[in-house]
């Protein structure tokens, strides 16, 4: 199995400015409160249109497509998805937070690294019109594609630099911040803003259900009687700096390692050795250079399938010899998708920062096959300032950061 | 990076050598439909029946390669729409049905990593993977990605590819936003025809890269790119691109452009022609292929062919120069908005 051990870095990777919004809120502080105070955002759902709405909850970010437009100042215009209207709510509080200059938001030397796996397929009913020539067109022609949020970012703010989206399925913005970490490690870039967006769509519900891995009652992550995922939407942005970037700022945590590998199992589901998860979480020790010990928490991916959680727990004792205190944060936000590498990265660092950690919920019995349960209080004064957060996503992608106090 | 192998599939005879010994495929009318070979030898039954044409045509490029070279240290693929035609089957049906029960095989294809995966399972590859997946910079980053892990010391080889194939709902949209010609137009006179709109496109592209330069076909130097740029501001990032390569505009002696016929954008093309590039060759290839938002990939085959000393079809030569390939710049961009560059070299 190769592991990937790049070359010793050259500058580190400094995380100076978040923002976020899920079913939590729609800022970083509402987030916080809500994790703090154990308050689930999985409910019955106020926004979304869909048959599953009477029969399964959902995590929804709490605002109508006409009131998330507002909140971005952009009133009346036309052509914007709910998955660009999250972006761009998320990006702007992290420019803000990370006091970035337009001119600097807009030079050559920041990227932006975005994820979306449902783009604008959100709309089911004007995609269908579209594509099948029923009418003159709708407004949202060139905003389905999971780039397109992308573009409309780079657009709003003027930027010139490096633009990539990256759909490696849930784990799409993981790999979106390892990206943007590399490019800066690598000199190429001194800034890079990073994260995903996904709303709730029609195609993510059947999907999902079609996969029978779709819970009807809030997720339970690491449970013995989980019974699948709650899909969740939102949208998170970290702004990355260059250390020699970051004089007189607050820098909330470094990006120190991070690990890809895929594993090479099946479409939707990951092999009972956990190689990908092994060999991803291997790749981030390798690069950050710790050894599993120094690791204070790991923010699980946690989905609440069957499959994902026997083989994380797996993989993760496999790689550490015991398992270290986790907690799945999908428990107050659903699956977030390509958003939740992003938002479990704000998630992390917010660990980091308050060294607390968060009740993981809706685990009343423990899986038998460890000896292990998730954290199930909010733990203040935690000794965090190492952790580690893993994606993982359909067709074998793995992926898994590491956040430092800075 | 060095390329040590490739393999292409799209709508002229490019699977099989020699690749331009009869005169190329000419199209009437808006699309170029990849010549796809026979799957049934390289992908197992019961998957092809499963596969949709992306996944297909990425895989019949990839695996020849894979089996050939089954050591690689990652995957990393480019494509903009993925497995659209499994997505929009996948909506369609639950518009039809008024989410009914549905089948997961469609919507397990749609997510454009699923070639990636695909190829991962397929070749027992654990180690790096990604897809990007940025419109028409989708195989620029993919490039950028592996120049990055080869810097890293992260690998010594991976496969960088490309797939797109031509969806019937993608160009249903894309004619509603007056993206391709209303008028049928020869493949011979695509790029003088000087009116709006082009032709739309497909195919796959799969490199095998390495660190190694011993016997490789040629060497991808760099990629760049920039997001809505004036004209200056491209020529000016054109210029410092080429000076960070230790290179001028005059030390470039082959152009491989992305003109693609429609009149409302070709000028970003004959502008930097006069601007930076007088006398150097030209080299054109959506004549051949038709647009696509990754189809870059197409030009960093057809640019490794001439670099590795095949002869230039007449139908791709756009303006002849003096100087045979040595530095070669390829430069694309979608409706003015995305624009990437790629620098390949001979290999020594």
């Amino acid at each position: 199995m190769k592991i990937l051990q790049p070359n010793k870095p050259k500058s580190r990777v400094c995380v100076t400015g978040m923002g976020i919004l899920s079913a939590l809120g729609k800022t970083q502080d509402e987030n916080l409160q809500s994790l703090r105070n154990g308050n689930s955002g999985i409910a019955s759902t106020k926004h979304l249109l869909s048959k599953y709405t009477r029969t399964h909850v959902f995590a929804e970010v709490d605002a109508s497509n006409e009131e998330l437009l507002n909140a971005a100042g952009l009133a009346g215009q036309a052509g914007l998805t709910r998955t660009d209207l999250l972006a761009l709510l998320a990006f702007r509080e992290a420019v803000k937070d990370a006091g970035l200059y337009p001119e600097q938001i807009s030079s050559a030397g920041t990227a932006l690294l975005s994820a979306s796996t449902v783009g604008g397929m959100c709309l089911t009913q004007e995609l269908y019109a579209d594509s099948h020539l029923q009418g003159t067109g709708s407004p949202y022609l060139s905003s389905y594609a999971c780039g397109a949020h992308t573009l409309e970012l780079a657009k709003r703010y003027q930027m010139r630099g490096y633009t990539d989206t990256i759909n490696t399925a849930c784990s799409s913005s993981a790999n979106a911040i390892m990206l943007g970490a590399r490019l800066i490690r690598a000199g190429k870039i001194k800034r890079a803003i990073v994260g995903g967006s996904d709303s709730l769509s029609l195609f993510t519900i059947n999907g999902f259900n079609s996969l029978q891995i779709l819970s009807d009652k809030p997720c339970k992550p690491f449970d013995e009687h989980r019974k699948g995922l709650t899909l969740g939407e939102g949208a998170a942005y970290l702004v990355l700096e260059a250390e020699e970037e970051c004089k007189n700022k607050k820098i909330y945590a470094v990006v120190s390692g991070y690990g890809n590998s895929n594993d090479a199992f099946h479409p939707s589901s990951l092999s009972e050795e956990a190689t990908g998860v092994v060999a991803a979480i291997n790749g981030a020790l390798a690069t950050s250079d710790l050894d599993p010990g120094q690791i204070s928490f790991i923010n699980a991916h946690g989905t609440a399938t069957l499959n994902n959680d026997v083989t994380e727990l797996r993989g993760i004792l496999k790689t550490f010899g015991r398992i270290p205190p986790y907690a799945s944060t999908k428990s107050y936000t659903g699956h977030t998708l390509a958003a939740a590498g992003a938002i479990e990265a704000v998630y992390s660092i917010l660990c980091i920062r308050h060294n607390e950690m968060y009740a993981s919920l809706y685990c009343d019995t423990p899986m038998k096959e460890f000896d292990s349960a998730p954290v199930s209080a909010y733990t203040r004064h935690a000794g965090i300032d190492k952790v580690m957060s893993n994606s993982f996503g359909f067709a074998g992608n793995c992926s898994s950061l590491i956040f430092e106090k800075a | 990076m060095y390329i040590q192998d490739l393999h292409c599939i799209s709508p002229q005879q490019t699977q099989t050598e020699p690749f331009f010994s009869e005169p190329l495929r000419h199209y009437t009318g808006n699309k170029y439909i990849a010549l796809e070979p026979d799957y049934a030898p390289l992908i197992p039954a019961g998957l092809l029946r499963r596969t949709g044409k992306a996944v297909k045509m990425g895989l019949g490029a990839a695996l020849p390669l894979l089996k050939k070279y089954p050591d690689l240290d990652g995957i990393v693929i480019a494509t903009s729409a993925g497995g659209i035609e499994d997505s929009m089957k996948f909506l369609t049906q639950i518009v039809d049905y008024e989410e009914g029960t549905l089948t997961p095989t469609h919507f397990v294809q749609s997510t454009p990593n699923s070639l990636a995966g695909m190829l991962a399972i397929l070749s027992k590859n654990t180690g790096y993977n990604t897809t990007h997946s940025n419109k028409s910079l989708s195989f620029e980053a993919a490039l950028q990605d592996a120049l990055l892990l080869f810097q890293e010391g992260a690998c010594s080889s991976l496969l960088v590819g490309n797939t797109e194939q031509f969806s019937q709902h993608n160009y249903n949209i894309e004619s509603l936003e007056s993206t391709y010609k209303t008028e049928p137009v020869d493949s011979d006179k695509l790029l003088k025809s000087g009116t709006s709109g082009t032709v739309c496109g497909e195919g796959a592209a799969m490199f095998v890269v390495s660190k190694n330069p011993a016997e490789a076909l040629a060497q991808i130097s760099d990629v760049g790119q920039i997001s809505s740029p004036g004209q200056e501001e491209l020529h000016a990032c054109m210029v410092s691109f080429l000076a960070s390569n230790q290179l001028v505009p005059d030390d470039i002696d082959t152009l491989v452009l992305g003109f693609n016929g429609d009149q409302r954008y070709d000028f970003w093309y004959s502008d930097l022609i006069s601007t930076l590039f007088p006398s150097q060759s030209v080299i054109s290839f959506k004549n051949l292929v038709g647009e696509y938002p990754t189809a870059s990939a197409f030009a960093v085959w057809l640019s490794t062919m001439l670099l590795s000393g095949q002869k230039c079809p007449a139908e791709a030569l756009y303006k002849k120069g003096m100087q045979p390939p040595k530095n070669l710049l390829i430069y694309n961009h979608s409706k003015g908005i995305q624009h990437g560059f790629i620098l390949l070299r001979k290999a020594v």
